[in-house]
């Protein structure tokens, strides 16, 4: 007993019951369901099974069947698109705000407060807005676009199969935004200003100065903003489901709303289990990027 | 194992207790808020059978039938539950609702034969009746008189078939003024599905014969709709109560929805508005109807199916009080003294004769999903109406061959 109690406080055992804590965490609520969600990728499984491990094994055939739906593919591309052009964007312009507010100003903080605000709205919240916006009849947008003489017509930004998912990307760029820009502001904050002043002195010119003191310095961010841009997206839910639901005719689909669609609009669990793993394995890769960039930053 | 057993054991010492105090206690699950139907139906129950008390709780709409399969499974499921007509036959299916016909039977309340076909058919399964309808809606066309006469279509005499339908949205159209002739749903949800079935069922298909020559020329109608601007690109992604409310706020001269607008619409709408039964494909044709609302329903593992079943009767019992303070229509023909909104009711219980149910099929929800691929690939042009329809029968036999 004594000896254990001295283990504890002096010895590893403190050390060791913090890491059995966190990995116990980690086991309950993050590996468990994510071993639950590959086994039942290989089980026929619907909403009265759920509770049970007792379901018939059926091999690869959930695999097959998903990816023999007619609408793999398109959701698929519409999946890469849709993280793409958001991560770009959001990266981008994000960037290019975080450099903007870099400089001195007045009111160049608070503004760049406010503009978190767009960030702590609940996605279904965004989306809804985002509907009004994008309203073919009698949105905001289409007025605005009217009144400038740009369009004729209306643009049926929801409901017409070839606009309705680029919608989508734009709510999810604009709702991106802000935490590119706050995360990338505070790696800027951290490269020292004499560095700038020395490259100045040296008669390095603006471009010059972003291109080899600025982008570098700003390598592991940058990493870690795409992966968790990544991510993020490879999440967002509220937004299709407030804007198009997946459609018309599964147009504006990505395969995380597919995903639900599956399990929990068809009952087709096992399938849904099948569109969740495929994903997960992506996101595994970019968490590993992810990491690496990371550890990078200790690094250097 | 363990725990189940043990939370088995656990559950039955707690019902034992009020069954020793000589009250019985029903726990009752609902979409009602609280001063709704279900929470009304049970202070009035309790206050006449002291001896029995319901506990009600509210549910998700959308969440009901996952949250019900997950209770279902975990052992604390309800004693009487509601849910949506489409899905009673697939908690029955499953062994999971009790079957009341050996009560009804014996019962001097509810009386089969008095129910409607449809929400009747609706509880139905495989000769066991596994519900109690409490209340109905089907759906009709609303339209704007108003409209009619500036259009010069005689207001008295709304359009009665598809062709007399799509020339009074044509003459309503105003693009200049932002005026659909119809608002509608096709949406790629259950909505879309409830609004095209008895489309299908008027031209002689039905869920389980989706690929037939009229279900072309009616989905092909739809499409027109949609094409000719006479009804709003929207529709594709849009709900019934959504299109509507254009329908209320005058962008669109008709609509086609259910009784459940009307107390909106009487505040809202300006103008004389009217309620007519759906159009047929022709005058002499079979008339069709969705059929909504839901059931209420005891589960097979009830622990007090009397005391449930005492309490399903007395809500059958209250269908004359439904329309007026619930607006539902009634599941069965009943006296409705001084309705509200009369001339709509009246046309509603005409329509709910003709109301049809959707199924009953175990896999109703997939059956559903290839009806509403059908609709929505179809009126984005990604494929003609007779592909759409001839994949949608494809994905049909194998659920019905399963």
């Amino acid at each position: 007993m004594l000896r254990f109690d001295r283990v504890f406080r002096d010895g590893g055992g403190f050390d060791t019951l913090l890491v059995m804590l966190a990995l116990g965490y980690l086991v309950v609520f993050s590996a468990f369901p994510l071993i639950y969600n590959v086994v039942m990728s290989f089980q026929e499984v619907d909403l009265f099974s759920l509770a049970s491990f007792d379901r018939p094994f059926v091999g690869w055939d959930n695999y097959s069947e998903v990816m023999g739906e007619r609408v793999f593919t398109p959701i698929f591309w519409n999946t890469v698109q849709f993280v793409g052009l958001s991560v770009f964007f959001q990266l981008t312009i994000g960037f290019g705000l975080a450099l903007f507010f870099q400089q001195d100003f007045p009111g160049a903080t608070w503004l760049r407060g406010l503009f978190l605000a767009g960030w702590i709205l609940p996605g279904l919240v965004v989306g809804a807005v985002w509907g009004w916006i994008l309203a073919g009849d009698f949105g905001v947008l289409n007025y605005v676009l009217q009144s400038l003489g740009l369009i004729e017509g209306k643009i049926f930004w929801l409901s017409d199969p070839s606009v309705s998912l680029y919608s989508g990307i734009i709510a999810n760029i604009w709702l991106g935004i802000p935490f590119n820009m706050i995360l990338l502001s505070v790696g800027l904050a951290a490269i020292p200003a004499d560095v700038y002043e020395a490259a100045e002195l040296d008669g390095a010119s603006r471009l010059h100065r972003f291109l080899t003191i600025t982008l570098p310095l700003m390598r592991a961010q940058l990493g870690a903003v795409i992966s968790l841009g990544v991510i993020f997206t490879l999440q967002q839910f509220d937004l299709f489901a407030a804007l198009t639901r997946g459609g018309p005719s599964n147009a504006s689909n990505v395969l995380q709303y597919w995903a639900w669609q599956l399990s929990f609009e068809e009952y087709r669990i096992g399938q849904g289990s099948v569109v969740s793993v495929l994903m997960i394995l992506f996101v595994v890769i970019v968490a590993f990027v992810y990491v690496r960039s990371t550890r990078n930053e200790h690094a250097g | 194992m363990i725990i189940q057993r043990l939370l088995t054991s656990a559950a039955f010492a707690v019902a034992a207790v009020p069954a020793l105090a000589e009250t019985v206690t029903i726990d009752l699950w609902t979409i009602d808020r609280p001063g709704e139907y279900h929470y009304v139906m049970a202070e009035e129950f309790m206050k006449a059978n002291p001896d029995i008390i319901v506990n009600v709780r509210s549910v998700q709409f959308e969440d009901m039938v996952n949250d019900l399969a997950r209770a279902v499974s975990t052992g604390d499921a309800p004693d009487v539950t509601y849910i949506d007509n489409p899905e009673v036959a697939l908690f029955a299916s499953r062994g999971l609702l009790l079957d009341m016909k050996p009560m009804i039977d014996k019962s001097s309340v509810i009386k089969p034969d008095q129910i409607y076909p449809g929400p009747l058919a609706s509880v139905t399964y495989e000769g066991g009746i596994y519900g109690i309808p409490r209340g109905a809606n089907t759906i009709a066309l609303y339209y704007n008189a108003d409209m009619y006469k500036a259009a010069g279509l005689d207001p008295d005499n709304p359009p009665k078939t598809w062709d007399e339908l799509y020339a009074a949205a044509k003459a309503l159209t105003k693009p200049e003024e932002n005026i659909y002739g119809l608002a509608f749903s096709a949406v790629g949800t259950e909505e879309g599905t409830f609004q095209f079935l008895p489309w299908l069922q008027m031209a002689g298909g039905d869920f389980n014969n989706v690929n037939t020559p009229g279900a072309v020329t009616a989905l092909n109608l739809w499409k027109q709709f949609i094409d000719e601007g006479l009804a709003s690109p929207d529709t594709l992604i849009r709900g019934q109560w959504d299109s509507t409310g254009t329908f209320n706020a005058g962008s669109a001269a008709m609509s086609i929805s259910g009784p459940w607008e009307l107390p909106r619409m009487s505040e809202e709408a300006k103008f004389d508005y009217r309620v007519a039964l759906l159009p047929a494909p022709s005058a002499d044709a079979p008339r069709a109807s969705a059929l909504g609302e839901g059931d209420n329903v005891i589960l097979a593992n009830t622990d007090q199916p009397e005391a449930a079943f005492k309490f399903v009767e007395y809500m059958y019992s209250q269908m004359p009080r439904v329309w007026n303070e619930f607006g539902y229509m009634p599941a069965y023909p009943v006296d409705v003294a001084d309705p509200k909104h009369a001339a709509a009711y009246a046309v509603f219980v005409e329509s709910m004769k003709y109301a049809r149910n959707r199924g009953p099929h175990a896999e109703w929800p997939k059956i559903s999903k290839a009806v509403q691929d059908a609709i929505q690939s179809t009126l984005t042009g990604q494929a003609p109406a007779e592909q759409a329809l001839a994949d949608a029968q494809a994905k049909i036999d194998g659920v019905l061959g399963q």
